[in-house]
């Protein structure tokens, strides 16, 4: 099962070097975002929520980095719904359950290898991590590349439309990012969403860069066990669902 | 003479025509794009707003609401690029440059119907602003809806030479994905002039920036207290404006009518 899975996998990520061009678009805006928007950021930002922006918004790049290379195979799989290259893929000598599995391993490998560059500047940017933290920065990564993955696939087999399916993906990618803790702190989290600010503080992409946050040392006060357990919550959560809606959509006609 | 004019300005029209018709099936994909710019206005906006403590009497939200439209206006009119890619790679371009219209009407019709299509694209969103800002003069709103189509027929007339300088595919992913990151970042979209000015290589990159004359125009106008966060005199930038719409537009005429050939695309 393994080796069928990995196979379905490395497929996907021979395709993705294929958009080296996307990608050196996608890394420049990722840098530029720590240093343009960053750097200016820190003249403009109140000193007493935020001493020092950039050390503040690098964790939440190398979350913003890993959802956007993982989420990057929804499009694919949405244009061979269009053009029904499902039906070679349902052809394959591999059971619906390892092309499923293959398919979010394949867009988690592209976010763990796209985010790789982006850990080496916030080892430089933030700070350098205990061995211990490595682990927990592994297991971040694993886990919310898995999660958006798979999220991303089943979005972009709701629909055959392909407007309809980037749209679709835009919007959750949105709602994603603009209620996550990426760009701002805690305190302005709490002051804006008020009763709602639990669900924004425990968003997966949230709770991802906290756990880099203190990963990278720039956070100490962490429920690091308490976060781990959530993040692997909501990934079994949304792997179950995405699992469920790109079976049943892959042999859906019409 | 005087037929040969109708003939043209009909070709004109038609090929306008047809770029609006595309908008015309996209309104679920319209509805959808002005919900979300909804959401990151008064989501995003509200909250990166509460962040920010720059100078007494600066109130960052309304200085962001102008920049964020001007970014989306930009957007949307790059977008255009990529169609013409995707035309390219169709076989489209080849039926266009067969048609019996003359080239320099086509390329024209293009960016005409390009930036139209752009400017109605992203007028519920202007709107949606305009109501966030309450304007003190509403006599501004032509002036600045003006600005925002000149300032969007130069963007796509931009996107077009490019596309079809480049005939590549790869090229353009790239070429616009680097322009697009580094234009609207090295403007004046998210951050006053002053703050730029402290590290001078992104205060002259964002001086020549077009994203910087329109969204420091559209603050001279709405918000003329802000006049001492822009970058250049609003005639400077209305100057600019107009330059870049004629000059692309000029530009994006030439390459259709000289350089371009069907075929050799990459």
């Amino acid at each position: 099962m393994a080796s069928s899975i990995l196979v379905i996998a490395s497929r996907d990520l021979k395709r993705f070097w294929s958009y080296k061009f996307w990608l050196a678009g996608q890394v420049v805006m990722n840098v530029a975002d720590i240093v343009i928007f960053g750097l200016l950021f820190n003249n403009m930002v109140n000193r007493s929520l935020i001493p020092d922006y950039i050390k503040f918004v690098t964790p939440g790049i190398l979350s913003l980095a890993l959802f956007i290379s993982s989420f990057s195979i929804g499009r694919e799989v949405g244009v061979e719904l269009r053009r029904e290259v499902t039906d070679y893929l349902l052809s394959l000598p591999v059971s619906r359950l390892e092309l499923v599995l293959g398919r979010f391993v394949g867009g988690a490998f592209r976010g763990l290898i796209y985010q790789s560059g982006f850990l080496v500047l916030a080892m430089l940017l933030v700070g350098q991590p205990s061995p211990a933290a490595w682990l927990v920065i592994a297991y971040t990564s694993i886990l919310l590349s898995l999660a958006m993955s798979g999220l991303s696939i089943a979005l972009s087999t709701v629909t055959r439309d392909f407007n309809l399916q980037a749209t679709i993906r835009s919007v959750v990618y949105y709602m994603l990012f603009f209620f996550s803790n990426i760009f701002y702190p805690t305190q302005v989290v709490s002051m804006r969403f008020g009763p709602l600010a639990p669900f924004v503080a425990y968003s997966p992409l949230s709770i991802a860069t906290t756990l880099y946050r203190w990963g990278f040392g720039y956070l100490r006060d962490v429920d690091v066990v308490s976060n781990m357990l959530l993040l692997g919550v909501w990934t079994i959560v949304l792997l179950i669902l995405s699992s469920v809606i790109y079976l049943r959509n892959l042999t859906r006609r019409g | 003479m005087r037929r040969v004019s109708v003939r043209g300005l009909l070709d004109l029209i038609h090929i306008i025509e047809w770029d609006l018709m595309k908008l015309k099936h996209q309104t679920l994909f319209v509805a959808m794009r002005t919900t979300w710019f909804i959401l990151q206005v008064l989501v995003f906006g509200t909250t990166i707003s509460m962040l920010v403590r720059y100078a007494q009497g600066f109130n960052y939200y309304d200085f962001y609401l102008l920049g964020v439209f001007t970014s989306l206006i930009y957007s949307v009119s790059i977008a255009r690029g990529y169609e013409v890619a995707d035309e390219f790679d169709e076989g489209i371009i080849e039926y266009h440059l067969a048609l019996p219209v003359k080239r320099s009407t086509l390329a024209l019709g293009r960016v005409l119907g390009g930036s139209i299509s752009s400017f109605l694209f992203t007028l519920p969103m202007f709107i949606f602003i305009m109501i966030l800002i309450q304007p003190g003069n509403w006599l501004w709103i032509p002036v600045s809806l003006v600005a925002i189509y000149l300032f969007s027929a130069g963007v796509v007339g931009m996107a077009i030479t490019i596309v079809l300088s480049v005939k590549s595919t790869d090229a353009t992913d790239i070429l616009m994905g680097v322009i697009d990151a580094l234009l609207i970042r090295l403007s004046t979209v998210f951050y006053p002039a002053p703050i730029l000015a402290k590290i001078m290589p992104y205060y002259y990159s964002a001086l020549i920036n077009p994203v910087t004359s329109l969204s420091d125009f559209l603050r001279v106008l709405f918000l003329p207290e802000y006049v001492v966060y822009t970058s250049l005199p609003p005639q400077a930038q209305l100057a600019y404006i107009v330059g870049l719409a004629v000059g692309f537009s000029y530009l994006a005429t030439y390459i259709v009518s000289r350089k371009l050939e069907a075929g050799g695309w990459r």
